[in-house]
C-alpha cells in the first residue's frame, strides 16, 4: 500500500514536472517578447537588450528552463502585463470564486446524475429509463457556453427569476475573507447576501454541470446494471432485505466505485471549463481571468492559470486514488502491474483500460 | 510501403482462434416478462439507430453542399434587414448585419465538421504510431511515452488548446492545429492497452513462429484486430471534439468574426442575445443537433463491436 502511494506520488511529480516544461516551452512560442514588454514601450533597442539580459532571455534554453523552473517552484509565476500584479496574486484572488462554481457545479451533478443512474438501470428498458437516457443524450450535446447563454434569455430575460450576471445584486455588499461570495456571506452571517449569491450561482452552475452530469449519469446506469445483475444482489434479495436497502446499500455502493474515479477527474476539467462559463456571466474567476489573458496576449497570466488547473487536476486524481484504495479494499494490490496509468481515459474504453 | 496478402498459413492461423462469441440470450431471473422488454427494445433500438445514421448523412452532405443549399448569401450584409425575427424569407431570422442565418448555418457546417475531421484525422495518426511503439517497445521508451500522454491528459483539453490556439495566433487553424495537438494521448492510451493484449494473443504467437517478420506482424497481424476499439472512440469523440472547437471560436481564438463558424455566430450574437435569440439559438441548436447525431452513431459502434454490451445497452 505504502509502495503504490509512493508509486502514484513519484508519477505526480514526473507529470508536474512535465506541467512545467510544456508551461516553458509555450513561454518560449507565445508571441510578445518578454524583454520588451519589461522594457516599456519607447525603450530603445539597448535598454530592450539591456531588459532580456537581466530577464536571463539571451542565454542558452536549457538554461533558462532551468532558471524558469527554479522560478515556478518558488511560487514566482511572472507578472500580468495587464494587471501589473504578481500572475500568483491574480490568482488567489480569483481561484475562490472559481472553486466555488466548481463546488456548485459538483453539487448540482451529484444531486441530478447519480439518481438519475440509478432510475435508469432500476427500471432499464422503461420509459424511465428512456427518458433519463434522452437527457444523458441532450446535457451531453448542448455546448456549455450556449447552455449559459440560453439560460440567461429564459430566466434572467424574460422570466426575471434569476439575475442576469455577476456575483451579488447592485447594493448588496459582503466583505472579502475567503473570495467565495456565498461563503464569505456566511461567515458573516449575512444571510440576506448569502441567498443573493447562491442566486447568482444557479444559472453559471447549471450551465458548466449539464455535460459533467450525462458522464456520471451513464457511468453510474452502466456500473449499476452490472452491480444489480450480480450473485451479491440475489444473495441480499434472498435474506428478504427491504428492496431499497437491496438496491442502495448491496448496489449503489458498489457501482460507485467506478463513478468516484469519473468525479475525481471532473473536478480538474470542471475547473478548466469555467474558460466557457464564467466570461459569459460576467462573474470572476480563474476562467474569466484565462480569457481576459488569451485575448490580451498576457502570457505569463494565461501559462500561470494552465498550471493552475493543472494542479488541481492531478492533486484531485491523486485524492481520487487514495478514497478508493480506502473505499474498494480489493485494489489494495500485492500484483504490481508496470506502467499504471496515472490519470485513467475519461471515455468509456468499452472495458479496455 | 505495400504488405502483401495475408499467405495461407497465416490465414489458416487466425481463423476459430481469439473470436468472441456472444453471449447466450439469458432471460433475467427477476422479471418473468423480460423477453417482452428486450423484445420492445430490439423493435424500438434499430429504429433510432438508422434515424441516426441518416441524420449523420444528412449533415455530412450539408458540409459538402451547404453553401449551395443556402437560400441566401451567408456573408452579404444588408442592413436594412437588420435582427429580423424568424419568418417564411428568413426561416432562422437574421444576425445584426442583416445575413440570413439560416444561409450561415448550413455553410456553417462544413467550417465546423472538417475542423473536426482534421483533428480526428491527425489525434488517430499520431496516437495509433506512439500507442502501437510504446505497447511493442515493453522498454523504458513505453514508460517515456505514457508519462508525456499523463502531461497531456492532465489538462483538461479545451484549457491546453486555447493556450496553444493563443500561441499560434487566433484563427480556425490555429484552433485545429491545438486540438489536435491535445487530443492524441487519448488514443495513444487506448491503443497501447489494445495492442499489448493483441501482441501476446495466440494468432500472434502463431503467426511469429510461422516466421513473419517484425514488421508485417504488426501491420497484418497486430493492428488489424486492434483498431475496432479505436473507430469506436473516434465516433464517440466527434461530438467532444466539435464542442470545444467551437468553444475555442466563442472565446475567440477559434474562427474569427465574419466566419459562419457556428462557435463564432454564436460569439458574435452573444451580446445581443435579448434582442436577436434566434441569432444565438439556432447555431446552438446546429452543434447539438450535429452532437446527438455522432453520439449515438457513435453509441451504436460500440455496442455492434462489444457483444458483452449488447445485453445491458
Amino acid at each position: 500500500m505504502v509502495r503504490f502511494i509512493t508509486r502514484r506520488l513519484g508519477q505526480l511529480v514526473i507529470v508536474f514536472a512535465g506541467l512545467v516544461v510544456v508551461a516553458f516551452l509555450m513561454s518560449v512560442i507565445l508571441p510578445g517578447d518578454p524583454g520588451r514588454a519589461a522594457a516599456g514601450r519607447n525603450a530603445t533597442v539597448a535598454q530592450v537588450a539591456e531588459a532580456r539580459h537581466r530577464l536571463g532571455l539571451d542565454r542558452p534554453l536549457l538554461m533558462q528552463f532551468g532558471h524558469y523552473a527554479a522560478r515556478i517552484l518558488h511560487g514566482d509565476l511572472g507578472t500580468s502585463v495587464f494587471t501589473h500584479q504578481s500572475v500568483l496574486s491574480d490568482i488567489r484572488q480569483v481561484l475562490p470564486s472559481s472553486v466555488e462554481l466548481v463546488v456548485a457545479g459538483m453539487i448540482i451533478n451529484l444531486v441530478i446524475a447519480v439518481p438519475l443512474g440509478v432510475l435508469a438501470a432500476y427500471r432499464r428498458g422503461r420509459p424511465a429509463d428512456v427518458v433519463a437516457r434522452l437527457f444523458v443524450l441532450v446535457g451531453a450535446a448542448m455546448p456549455a457556453f450556449w447552455l449559459g447563454l440560453m439560460l440567461q434569455l429564459i430566466f434572467a430575460d424574460q422570466l426575471k427569476i434569476l439575475p442576469l450576471s455577476g456575483q451579488l445584486s447592485f447594493g448588496v455588499d459582503v466583505r472579502r475573507i475567503t473570495g467565495a461570495t456565498t461563503l464569505d456571506a456566511l461567515l458573516e452571517g449575512n444571510f440576506p447576501a448569502f441567498g443573493d449569491a447562491l442566486k447568482h450561482l444557479i444559472l453559471p452552475a447549471i450551465a458548466l454541470s449539464a455535460s459533467f452530469i450525462a458522464v456520471v449519469a451513464r457511468t453510474v446506469r452502466s456500473s449499476m446494471i452490472t452491480a444489480l445483475d450480480s450473485d451479491y444482489i440475489v444473495l441480499a434479495r434472498a435474506t428478504g432485505a427491504k428492496e431499497w436497502r437491496v438496491v442502495v446499500r448491496h448496489g449503489l455502493r458498489n457501482a460507485l466505485v467506478p463513478a468516484s474515479t469519473i468525479l475525481g477527474m471532473q473536478l480538474g476539467w470542471m475547473l478548466g471549463a469555467t474558460v466557457l462559463v464564467e466570461s459569459t456571466f460576467n462573474r470572476t474567476g480563474l476562467g474569466a481571468y484565462m480569457v481576459t489573458g488569451v485575448l490580451q496576449n498576457d502570457l505569463y497570466a494565461v501559462i500561470g492559470s494552465i498550471l493552475t488547473i493543472g494542479v488541481v487536476f492531478l492533486l484531485a486524481n491523486f485524492a481520487v486514488d487514495l478514497i478508493q484504495l480506502w473505499l474498494n479494499p480489493r485494489l489494495r494490490p500485492r500484483r504490481r502491474t508496470s506502467a499504471v496509468p496515472l490519470v485513467t481515459s475519461p471515455a468509456p474504453a468499452g472495458g479496455v483500460s | 510501403m505495400t504488405v502483401p496478402p495475408l499467405s495461407a498459413a497465416e490465414r489458416l492461423v487466425g481463423t476459430g482462434l481469439g473470436g468472441t462469441v456472444p453471449a447466450p440470450d439469458q432471460a433475467d431471473p427477476r422479471r418473468p416478462n423480460g423477453s417482452h422488454a428486450r423484445s420492445r427494445r430490439r423493435t424500438r433500438g434499430p429504429a433510432a439507430e438508422q434515424l441516426a445514421v441518416a441524420a449523420a448523412i444528412v449533415i455530412v452532405l450539408v458540409a459538402v453542399v451547404g453553401p449551395w443549399l443556402a437560400p441566401h448569401d451567408p456573408y452579404t450584409v444588408d442592413l436594412t434587414q437588420q435582427l429580423r425575427s424568424p419568418s417564411t424569407g428568413h426561416w432562422f431570422g437574421t444576425d445584426v448585419n442583416g445575413r440570413d442565418i439560416l444561409s450561415r448555418v448550413l455553410a456553417g457546417a462544413r467550417a465546423t465538421l472538417s475542423a473536426t475531421a482534421i483533428v480526428l484525422a491527425v489525434a488517430t495518426i499520431v496516437g495509433t504510431l506512439i500507442g502501437t511503439v510504446a505497447a511493442l517497445s515493453r522498454t523504458i521508451i513505453d514508460e517515456i511515452l505514457m508519462r508525456i500522454c499523463d502531461i497531456g491528459l492532465a489538462l483538461p483539453s479545451i484549457v491546453l488548446a486555447l493556450g496553444l490556439a493563443a500561441a499560434l495566433g487566433p484563427s480556425l487553424r490555429s484552433a485545429v492545429i491545438a486540438m489536435a495537438a491535445t487530443w492524441w494521448p487519448g488514443y495513444a492510451r487506448l491503443v497501447r492497452a489494445v495492442v499489448r493484449e493483441t501482441r501476446d494473443a495466440e494468432f500472434v504467437d502463431s503467426a511469429r513462429m510461422l516466421g513473419v517478420g517484425r514488421m508485417r506482424l504488426v501491420l497484418r497481424h497486430v493492428l488489424p484486430n486492434s483498431l475496432s476499439i479505436l473507430y469506436v472512440q473516434v465516433s464517440l469523440d466527434v461530438a467532444a471534439v466539435m464542442l470545444t472547437i467551437s468553444g475555442l471560436s466563442f472565446i475567440g481564438v477559434g474562427a474569427q468574426v465574419p466566419s459562419a463558424e457556428w462557435g463564432a455566430m454564436i460569439s458574435a450574437a452573444a451580446g445581443n442575445v435579448g434582442n436577436g435569440w434566434w441569432a444565438v439559438l439556432f447555431p446552438g441548436l446546429a452543434i447539438a443537433f450535429t452532437a446527438i447525431t455522432f453520439n449515438l452513431v457513435g453509441d451504436w459502434l460500440r455496442v455492434r463491436t462489444d457483444p458483452t454490451l449488447r445485453e445491458r445497452a
